[in-house]
């Protein structure tokens, strides 16, 4: 084994240190617990207000509307200024030999793991605001899993691609929202499934498959991505 | 190569006068009367709008590949045809679906994945405003518009993956295609049609890439700088002055 190859991480241990200093900053930063996810909760607060106390609709909408913000929102926290990396940072991490597709899979990591807090902060409100059925609501945790999942990598992905413009933020929903579609299906019909006594496997695969697709994606394109950084 | 510049919309014109010709004297549908026309036009905008998307992605790969600027130049512009016959194709199927379903527009999920799919290619499109360098547009938007093009079959399979309103494909489907002999002609003659009307936009918008391209290439050449670059960041004039100090 040369001295090289010993002192190495190995991409696993490059791929989770990178996460972690994604997670120090954005707990430094406060930007996705103290700024959208409350953003998020005013949005869900806002819709009973637009739709009127028709408290049989909202119960129905609630979930929907869970998922939309969850949605629309999860992007802004894939997309959060603490994630942009100067081209010093960039540098440091190519000469430190780290892959293109680690330094994309250690922020993805990072993202969903900042996905599920802010789920997990945004289902009570969501809850407490709509009162919805959560006949077989145990099935949301995979279904809130595979959302931060495959919403972390689109976002990583439309991160990469919007990397050092005026309009990221802008930009970076336009590129991902349209994208997620299958992400929103699954997650929307997992508990409409459940509400009906049946497994929601079927809705589960294609959330599944999608984050696959994805994953494969990034995996091919993360070189060209590291070029235009 | 001056030949092919005149026939291509003389082949054109050609070709949409046949197409709508057949289109008049196509039988009627039995239950939507001479509504089902509008079949002519919006399926063969559907099409070429895939057609557009595919040449975005297959011209992307081949700016991956190669790193030519011709490619992301076609990739370019065939995006931008392609979501003007996306809308097209939205616009068309909203002005029969208005008599036929009796809304303009309806939560059915062709629909709903048609609108997505235009708005990913504005997004792609959008991308490449953004971006002001021309090597890292290219690459970037090489980079998405292999990703964008997972949208297409998407929408060509959502009839047939959700059995809603819309009707499942006719032509492009596993077996025989389920449209009368007439009929099928009669949309195939469209087909070629508005597929030479793309072969004319995109030649045209290739023509103003290559011009843009050579006038920005110009003013990197003679120092020039470019729109916008005479704008500069307010200072307070006591700041300026330290400054000069």
């Amino acid at each position: 084994m040369t001295a090289q190859a010993a002192t190495t991480p190995s991409p696993w241990r490059q791929c989770v240190e990178l996460a972690r200093k994604d997670l120090r900053l954005e707990l430094r930063t406060g930007e996705v617990l103290l700024v959208t996810a409350p953003f998020g909760a005013v949005a869900l607060l806002f819709v009973p207000l637009a739709i009127g106390p028709d408290t049989p609709l909202l119960r129905q909408l609630g979930p929907g509307m869970f998922w939309v913000v969850v949605l629309l929102f999860g992007v802004l926290v894939t997309l959060r200024q603490s994630a942009a990396d100067g081209p010093a940072q960039l540098a440091v991490l190519r000469l430190c030999g780290v892959h293109p597709g680690v330094r994309l899979a250690g922020r993805a990591l990072a993202n969903a793991m900042l996905l599920l807090t802010f789920q997990a902060v945004l289902a009570p409100v969501a809850i407490a605001l709509y009162n919805p059925d959560l006949t077989g609501g145990l099935w949301l945790i995979p279904a809130m899993v595979l959302v931060a999942a495959g919403l972390a990598a689109l976002g990583t992905v439309a991160g990469a691609l919007a990397e050092g413009l005026a309009g990221r933020t802008i930009l970076g929903p336009l590129l991902v929202v349209p994208v997620a579609l299958p992400l929103l299906l699954g997650a929307t019909q997992v508990l409409a499934t459940a509400r009906h006594e049946q497994a929601p496997w079927p809705w589960l695969l294609l959330m599944l498959a999608a984050i696959g697709v994805i994953a494969l994606t990034v995996a091919l394109v993360a070189r060209f991505l590291e070029e235009s950084a | 190569m001056t030949r092919v510049r005149t026939a291509l919309p003389i082949a054109a014109a050609v070709a949409v006068a046949t197409g709508v010709t057949a289109a008049m004297l196509a039988p009627a549908d039995q239950l939507q009367g001479d509504l089902q026309r509008l079949m002519y036009v919006h399926v063969p905008a559907a099409w070429t709008a895939y057609l557009s998307f595919a040449v975005t992605l297959v011209a992307s790969i081949g700016w991956l590949w190669r790193r030519k600027p011709g490619f992301d130049r076609v990739a370019a512009s065939s995006a931008e045809v392609g979501v003007f016959f996306t809308a097209l194709a939205i616009a068309l199927g909203s002005i029969w679906g208005k008599p036929v379903w009796g809304v303009w527009w309806t939560w059915d999920p062709r629909l709903i994945t048609t609108a997505l799919m235009l708005f990913v290619y504005l997004g792609y499109l959008a991308l490449r405003r953004a971006t002001l360098d021309p090597d890292a547009r290219a690459r970037r938007a090489a980079v998405f518009g292999v990703v964008a093009f997972v949208q297409v079959p998407i929408v060509h399979m959502s009839v047939e993956w959700w059995r809603t309103l819309h009707q499942p494909a006719t032509v492009l489907q596993p077996g025989q295609p389920s449209i009368d002999t007439p009929m099928l002609i009669t949309l195939l003659i469209n087909v070629v049609a508005f597929m030479l009307i793309y072969a004319v936009l995109l030649r045209l918008r290739l023509g103003i890439a290559a011009m843009d391209d050579q006038r920005a290439a110009r003013q990197v050449a003679e120092g020039r700088e470019l729109a916008g670059g005479a704008v500069t960041a307010p200072h307070l004039e006591d700041t300026q002055e330290k400054e000069a100090h």
